[in-house]
């Protein structure tokens, strides 16, 4: 019965500690409830901001239109006739409930164009149609943008802070694990790996070049179907080659081990992407993109925002590899990729969970970055977009206020539950 | 303490501990003369990243430059804008390969980038892409050209103009598409349009010898060609050998004048955009830049020092607390959001109108020097506030921190019990080592600046670096936007750089020699 407690109490020892510590602390809790309610405005934009009704009765039959929409938006379904081109606003409705804020981001409003604000007089048919934050130079509704806004900063700071993490915890633990020393191989099997790697690239994307692109061109899923196929092609390509090595290995010197230097490759690729700063790689990145788009916005922040991560993950992994429990593994006869997936990564993951926080709010700010400079994704609307607008109307203060204080807050309480998981997780406050 | 390491944000030193150079001891001069070198492959490996990512991009930079419209005129028109554009794509190189080697196949020649026009170019391309045999399709294009002159120089009359109009308009398409059912709808189109008058016969041989030259293509196609990779070795003939170094003479004068001679003789090319040599854009936009960033920097560390050594020393006070809240709330203030909310509220006649909007001031060259400076400080004043609040609020919390941890060694309680005076101690013992960390944080802090050029330059139309290269990745000028990421890499590197000297300067512990 006492062994029992002690194991549980070992097993959720550390996170009940962090989160006990975490806890301690109120703004960091604050924000955590302020990054939930963003969340809540980004999954339900489409309910809070939309030019459709949420339910409405239409010649005696119930709809949902924005449900509808959305499946729409998948691929299911397609609206009734009678529902293709209206003015959802002006038909004769048995029963309607609309969204908090019957506008849509990019629709313009043509009765209030030339930026109303707040508290200027609009033309609209009752309060419920006020525009709260006003309207842009177009007649755009302001809050609308900034409902959608959320949803577009909240994607771009995950999703791209999902692939920096990726790609930093993947690098920065080979780095930091083995070292320039501690990864052997046989001589033959690293000639072999690096020219089959070229011979990989070549028959699964050189010599398909034009069937991925065609199929991206049709469709997103044929794309990824020719995509896939070219990583099958890829993989076996590697398998192959790694099979001839074998027979290949009886010769003494081609079966001498040598070690790969992953650390220092790796950190002379952080070096050099360091050495070049993030805003001008990422403007010369998108100078070649022809219409950058919220994907490749994603893409280029997540390619170039990785280098953090790695060398935390790297400065942990070189502490961790030297502990107890990675040479019991050792000694247990595990093979490194198993110890280092197993038990380095999961151990030292926890401190960069600080750096995806403050992460994702370096991610959100330079995507408003990009949209206030006018390079952002074209296809939507977003917070730093609606900022730049304050720039060309000198009266607009709300087109210059209230984005602005979205990005802010967003900004504000990632990096205050970064700096929360700093304190919750520095061991040396602990008793 | 810990014994400190020399170590810079650049993570060179893990790297560099590799370089040979590191195993020979060297003074402090000697130091940075192998930080110099450690610097130059980084370089050139920036240089070669940057350069084939432009190159990478899509449009043709010759065809952007002539702003000409195609495929109308007459034929000598035609012909003299084709030799110009041909000429500009030879003085820009751009008829070159790349790089040194280029992953190829057996299928594709070397010859595909002379073609001058980049839609025929991708055309070819995927003809070979398609049917793999190069000597055949090369043979088809040439007659397509000879199909294409032959309508141009066809004399127009009444009988004949429509069928001319429309044969043009054919030829123009078979240019660009590959597609087998397109063409042979589009070589039956031919066909009907020369039938369409009398005087076409030479335009309809050419037109069947073309059509015969595609079934070539097609019946001797050698797909299995693309599966073979090769290696395309091109030597110093490439655009990127031809970037870096130029094509002059090393020693003595260039008789030519035509040649360039490479970036790391100083000649970054001509902007596509204004057509001025990139060099004097730059120089312009350089001193303003460095000029900002050096004021900011002094400013940042002059403010923040002092502030952070109070917080420390008046720890656990409501002054603290409060202060630091203050700090990191400031720290979280996005500079766009307050640059535009200022020129918003205070630069403008509807609200306060303390500083000028935009500019580096209208002061002449005639005026006296003392305007001149005063002016510049004028309009300097605000982008220097609004550019130095951001990091000085980082700097002084780090330098809180970095104070604190200081106080709680023990040669600072060693100082306070023998009697010193906490003025003493704080000055004298705990001062200096505390600077550590904040040095080191200076090695990140100039790239953020460099970087935060952009916003700041676009915010208040400063005409500096970052504003040279907004503009150009807008006209997607990629001569200047590649100086300009080189030059903002050689600047980060020369901050790398100061930070370590500076960091040997103030900690005597560190040494240059590998023990």
């Amino acid at each position: 019965m006492a062994a029992d407690t002690l194991k549980s109490k070992n097993e959720q020892g550390y996170w009940a500690f962090v989160n006990k510590q975490f806890r301690k602390k109120k703004t960091a809790v604050i924000s955590l409830y302020i990054v939930i309610v963003l969340a809540v405005i980004a999954v339900f934009a489409p309910f809070l901001a939309n030019e459709k009704p949420i339910v409405c009765k239409y010649n005696g039959e119930l709809f949902f239109p924005v449900l509808k929409d959305i499946a729409v938006g998948f691929g299911i379904g397609q609206f009734q006739q009678q529902f293709q081109n209206v003015d959802w606003k002006r038909l004769n409705y048995d029963m309607v409930v609309f969204p908090p804020v019957p506008y849509l981001p990019m629709n313009q409003d043509d009765d209030n164009i030339h930026s109303k604000g707040p508290f200027d007089e609009q033309v609209v048919p009752s309060t419920r149609w006020h525009h709260w934050f006003g309207t842009d130079e177009l007649g755009r509704d302001v809050l609308s943008g900034m409902i959608h806004g959320t949803k577009i900063a909240m994607t771009v700071g995950i999703v791209s802070m999902l692939i920096a993490s990726i790609i930093g915890i993947l690098l920065g633990s080979l780095a930091g694990f083995y070292g320039d020393e501690n990864f052997q191989v046989s001589r033959i099997r690293l000639w072999g790996n690096v020219t089959f790697l070229f011979f990989a690239f070549f028959y699964s994307f050189g010599t398909r070049s034009y069937n991925i692109t065609d199929a991206l061109g049709k469709s997103l899923g044929e794309g990824f179907f020719q995509l896939f196929i070219s990583l099958l092609i890829f993989l076996s390509v590697m398998v192959i080659g790694n099979l001839m090595v074998i027979p290949l290995k009886r010769i003494p010197f081609l079966a001498k081990q040598v070690a790969v230097p992953f650390d220092l490759i790796i950190m002379r690729v952080i070096e050099v992407l360091n050495s070049i700063p993030t805003l001008f790689l990422i403007l010369l990145i998108i100078s070649i993109v022809r219409k950058p788009n919220l994907y490749v916005i994603m893409a280029i922040i997540g390619l170039t925002g990785w280098t953090g991560i790695a060398r935390f993950i790297r400065a942990e992994l070189l502490k961790v590899r030297n502990l107890e429990y990675i040479e019991a593994a050792n000694s247990l006869g595990f093979s490194n990729a198993y110890i280092l997936f197993r038990h380095a990564i999961p151990n030292a993951l926890s401190p960069v969970l600080i750096s995806i926080a403050f992460g994702i709010a370096g991610a959100i700010l330079t995507e408003s970055t990009l949209s206030f400079l006018g390079l952002g994704p074209a296809d939507t609307v977003t917070w730093g977009q609606l900022l730049s607008y304050a720039r060309q109307i000198p009266q607009a203060w709300w087109l210059a206020i209230f984005p602005g204080f979205a990005i802010f807050i967003t900004v504000t309480t990632f990096n205050l539950i970064g700096d929360g998981l700093t304190d919750a997780m520095d061991p040396r406050l602990k008793q | 303490m810990k014994p400190v390491e020399l170590e810079t944000k650049s993570g060179t030193t893990a790297a560099g501990k590799k370089f040979f150079l590191a195993r020979i001891s060297f003074p402090l001069f000697g130091y940075i003369l192998k930080r110099i070198f450690i610097f130059i492959p980084t370089l050139f490996i920036i240089s070669l990243l940057t350069f084939i990512l432009i190159a990478a991009a899509p449009g043709d930079p010759a065809d952007t430059m002539l702003n000409r419209s195609s495929g109308e005129g007459q034929a000598s028109d035609k012909l003299a804008t084709d030799r110009s554009y041909r000429e500009l794509r030879h003085k820009l190189g751009l008829d070159l390969p790349i790089f040194y080697l280029a992953p190829s196949n057996l299928a594709v020649s070397d010859t595909l980038i002379r073609i001058p026009i980049k839609n025929h170019r991708e055309m070819l391309d995927r003809l070979i892409y398609e049917y793999g045999n190069w000597p055949q399709i090369e043979t088809y294009y040439h007659q397509l050209k000879t199909l294409e002159f032959a309508i141009i120089s066809t004399k127009k009359d009444s009988t004949n103009a429509n069928a001319l109009i429309e044969l043009r308009n054919t030829v123009a398409k078979i240019f660009i598409h590959h597609e087998d059912e397109l063409l042979t709808t589009l070589f039956d189109d031919l066909k009907k349009n020369t039938a369409m008058a009398s005087n076409l016969v030479e335009i309809k041989i050419q037109a069947e010898a073309t059509e015969a030259a595609y079934g070539n293509i097609k019946s001797g196609a050698t797909i299995w060609k693309r599966y073979i990779p090769v290696i395309q070795w091109s030597g110093s003939h490439n655009q990127y050998h031809r970037w870096l170094f130029g094509e002059a003479k090393w020693f003595g004068t260039e008789s030519d004048p035509t040649k360039g001679s490479g970036f790391i003789r100083g000649d970054y090319g001509i902007s596509f955009f204004t057509k001025r040599p990139v060099k004097s854009v730059i120089w312009d936009g350089l001193w303003i830049t460095m000029l900002i960033s050096f004021l900011v920097i002094i400013i940042e560390y002059l403010i923040s020092i002092p502030l952070g050594i109070s917080l420390a020393v008046n720890k656990g006070t409501s002054y603290d607390s409060s202060v630091t809240v203050g700090l990191f709330l400031t720290y979280s203030l996005p500079v766009f959001w307050i640059g535009t909310m200022a020129i918003f509220f205070l630069c403008s006649p509807d609200y306060l109108e303390i500083f000028p909007p935009f500019g580096l001031g209208d002061a002449t060259w005639d005026d006296g020097f003392l305007y001149k400076l005063g002016d510049l400080a004028y309009h300097l004043a605000l982008p220097l506030i609004i550019a130095s609040y951001a990091s000085f609020a980082y700097l002084s919390r780090q330098m809180r921190g970095s104070m604190l941890t200081v106080l709680g060694q023990d040669y600072i309680r060693t100082a306070r019990a023998k009697g010193l005076p906490e003025n003493k101690v704080i000055w004298r013992h705990a001062f200096r080592n505390s600077l550590l960390p904040i040095i080191t944080i200076f090695a990140s802090f100039f790239p953020a600046l460099i970087g935060g050029s952009i916003i700041l330059e676009f915010l208040f139309t400063i005409p500096g670096l970052g504003q040279i290269t907004y503009a150009a990745v807008i006209q997607k000028d990629y001569p200047m936007i590649l100086t300009n990421t080189m030059f903002a890499a050689i600047l980060t590197l020369v901050g790398y750089l100061i930070s370590d000297i500076l960091y040997a300067v103030v900690d005597p512990r560190i040494s240059y020699s590998k023990k």
